[in-house]
């Protein structure tokens, strides 16, 4: 280390800027792949159903824990306390028994199944953020220490995570969550706990490139801690990749919670989550068919959508894409 | 260094990986609340037979003591006895790992059949209509909940139709006088299709999803290769170029993200099982979180780390023997 010449000084430190010189280190700028993304009419259907979801999310949050479900009580039918129960396993409108009362029918309970699908939407959007937020800043973490120190430190975190990694996704959350308790709070934990692997393998392998340039090197010279380092330099340009994985591990996440909360493990009843009210369906599937294809269907839009909305990102942010 | 070799040194090297495995399930489990003690014999045991449970099982003893204990008896491949069949934890793994094997390899082979041409055919007519249908299909089968699929299988094709069983498998060796339906072992190996084909499909959807995605794009790559551009160049036939110059090499990353998707094809089994009535290693692990089992919640969680390990080494070895490239040995970082 250290400077033979002031030149290489300045350089890096408009690099650093954020709107750095060259072609290459623009396109890994995130204003510049949002506007790629704004031309991409697949990502917009991405945007539409995430923003559908995420605004039925906010209202069901919000008349639950502020309303206490006033909403619910005058607008519609109770999603938890309605015991009332006039018909049970009611199937959808489309079907001859069916009415518009309950559009999509009703549960085992005689509650309306589309309330219970709104409320749920709540839970699933939550879960996918939060655990994705546990595994990103865990990953983050161990792959920037890992990738920026190297040496033993470097062996040692990357083969703890390669362990973790060895253990199937569905069973590891299974056995933390019989550990811990069988909550939806530990499912998101759980869930976040299992994608640190892949996050820290992706940022590690983009920190090993980024370490080795001069802005770096002038900042370690400059005598800026390793800590400020990691996180104003290191940790910044290592980001696209990782915004790609994270849209995408949202859609995971609340697919993994669902399966989790089908078996049993994650939502308990009377709280609807689309997992929860899938294994409800499971043991009526004789007497309404139609009840276990609604809560599938929702899970199956919304994942859809990180997805599509993912893989524009991922398209964004591809250089090659562009020729 | 030779292949062999390098297989010999790939196991090694995932032992430490099943060290740490067994490390982080004994302390997970032996961090669940409640006593096995009390679930064995109700709620109010004497204190005398509590005594006995305990000291038969080493429950005791210092966790530290234990741990070592587990690992001491893993050295020598005994997983203690499962505290709710009363049975060793390695036969009753070997009795259902073989079902979820088949599951597994069923559900794969499905996949791949109809993977990788559908991956090829959508690189090749890039942008026109097959390509869309096949990039929507994907897209769906990764964004769907494999157990839901089960579900509306069995609604549709064991209800409705009753063409399929909607439970259970049937092992394709099983004796014919064991299974219903069946004379002869072609009686059998057609219960096994029955039976097999809406699990594997639920299993295999996300799997199929992801290869082709995956082939689609590698193809797309291989094909803008200059070699391609050549051969193009000389007059070779587009079946000719596909066949004998894309495909192969196209098919070093999918053998990466069949290693990778195993992980998730693991946990889908638990799923696939229960949802029906499937009495493979998954169902096994569910029973043995219910009856807080300790050995057996460890036992399964080993064998499943073991399958992948397997699973991964499988992919790593056949990426190399299908790869020149690949040099055996020194790892690259």
């Amino acid at each position: 280390m250290g400077i033979q010449n002031p030149d290489e000084l300045n350089e890096p430190n408009e690099a650093t800027g954020g709107r750095a010189e060259t072609d290459v280190e623009a396109r890994v700028g995130l204003s510049y792949t949002f506007g790629q993304l704004k031309k991409d009419p697949t990502a917009w259907v991405g945007f539409v159903i995430i923003g559908t979801v995420s605004v039925v999310a906010v209202i069901a949050f919000v008349d639950q824990t502020f309303l206490h479900y006033w909403l619910a009580d005058h607008l519609w039918v109770d999603p938890v306390r309605d015991t009332s129960a006039p018909s049970l396993l009611k199937p959808p409108f489309v079907s001859n028994q069916g009415t518009w009362n309950h559009v999509l029918g009703t549960d085992t309970r005689g509650r309306d199944v589309l309330v219970r699908l709104f409320y749920g939407a709540r839970i699933a959007i939550e879960v996918g953020f939060l655990s994705t937020v546990v595994g990103l800043v865990g990953g983050t973490a161990a792959g920037a220490v890992a990738g920026f120190y190297g040496g033993w430190i470097d062996d040692v975190l990357m083969r703890a995570v390669e362990t973790l990694y060895a253990i199937p996704f569905l069973v590891l959350v299974i056995a933390f969550m019989t550990a811990f308790g069988r909550t939806l709070v530990f499912a998101m934990i759980g869930v976040g706990i299992i994608s640190i692997p892949t996050f820290a393998r992706l940022i590690r392998s983009r920190v090993v490139s980024v370490r080795e340039e001069g802005y770096i090197e002038a900042a370690r010279a400059a005598g800026v801690r390793d800590r400020n380092i990691i996180l104003r330099h290191v940790i910044p340009n290592s980001f696209a990749p990782v915004l790609v994985q994270a849209t995408l591990q949202i859609g995971i996440a609340i697919l993994l919670v669902a399966g989790l909360s089908f078996l049993g493990f994650g939502a308990q009843p009377p709280t609807p989550s689309w997992g929860q009210i899938l294994s409800n369906a499971r043991n009526a599937i004789l007497v309404n068919p139609w009840f276990s294809f609604w809560p599938g269907l929702a899970i199956l839009v919304t994942v859809m959508g990180f997805n599509i909305l993912g893989d524009g990102l991922r398209d964004a942010l591809d250089p090659r894409i562009q020729n | 260094m030779s292949l062999a070799r390098y297989v010999v040194s790939r196991i090694l090297q995932s032992i430490p990986v099943l060290l740490g495995v067994a490390t982080i399930t004994f302390f997970l489990t032996h961090s669940i609340p409640g006593n096995p003690v009390k679930i064995m014999l109700g709620p109010s045991p004497s204190a005398a037979q509590a005594h006995a449970i305990e000291a038969k099982y080493g429950l005791n003893q210092p966790v530290y003591v234990q741990y070592g204990k587990y690992l001491w008896n893993l050295a020598h491949l005994d997983m203690g006895q499962s505290i709710h069949y009363q049975t060793s934890v390695t036969t009753k793994i070997a009795q259902r790992l073989p079902v979820t094997l088949v599951l597994l390899v069923s559900a794969f082979a499905l996949a791949l059949v109809v993977a990788i041409p559908l991956g090829v055919l959508s690189a090749q007519r890039r942008n026109r209509p097959t390509d869309h249908v096949s990039r929507v299909t994907s897209l769906v089968g990764v964004s769907t909940p494999d157990f839901w699929i089960g579900l509306i299988l069995i609604t549709a094709f064991a209800f409705y139709l009753g063409w399929l069983p909607a439970t259970g498998l049937v092992m394709p060796w099983a004796d014919p006088a064991n299974v219903e339906h069946a004379s002869d072992r072609l009686g059998v190996v057609v219960q096994y299709l029955r039976h097999v084909i809406m699990p594997a499909i639920t299993l295999g959807t996300l799997q199929m999803a992801a290869v082709t995605r995956i082939e689609r794009s590698s193809m797309l790559e291989v094909l803008s290769q200059d070699y391609v551009k050549l051969a193009r160049a000389y007059g070779v036939r587009e079946r000719t170029i596909l066949r004998r110059h894309a495909f192969k090499n196209a098919q070093l990353p999918v053998i990466t993200i069949i290693g990778l998707q195993l992980t998730a094809a693991l946990g889908g089994a638990v799923l696939t099982e229960t949802v029906f009535s499937i009495h493979g290693m998954g169902r096994l692990i569910i029973t043995a979180v219910q009856n807080q089992d300790y050995p057996l919640i460890m036992g399964t969680t080993l064998y499943f780390a073991l399958m992948f390990v397997v699973g991964v080494i499988i992919t790593d070895v056949s990426y190399a023997y299908i790869d020149p490239r690949v040099s055996y040995g020194e790892e690259s970082t």
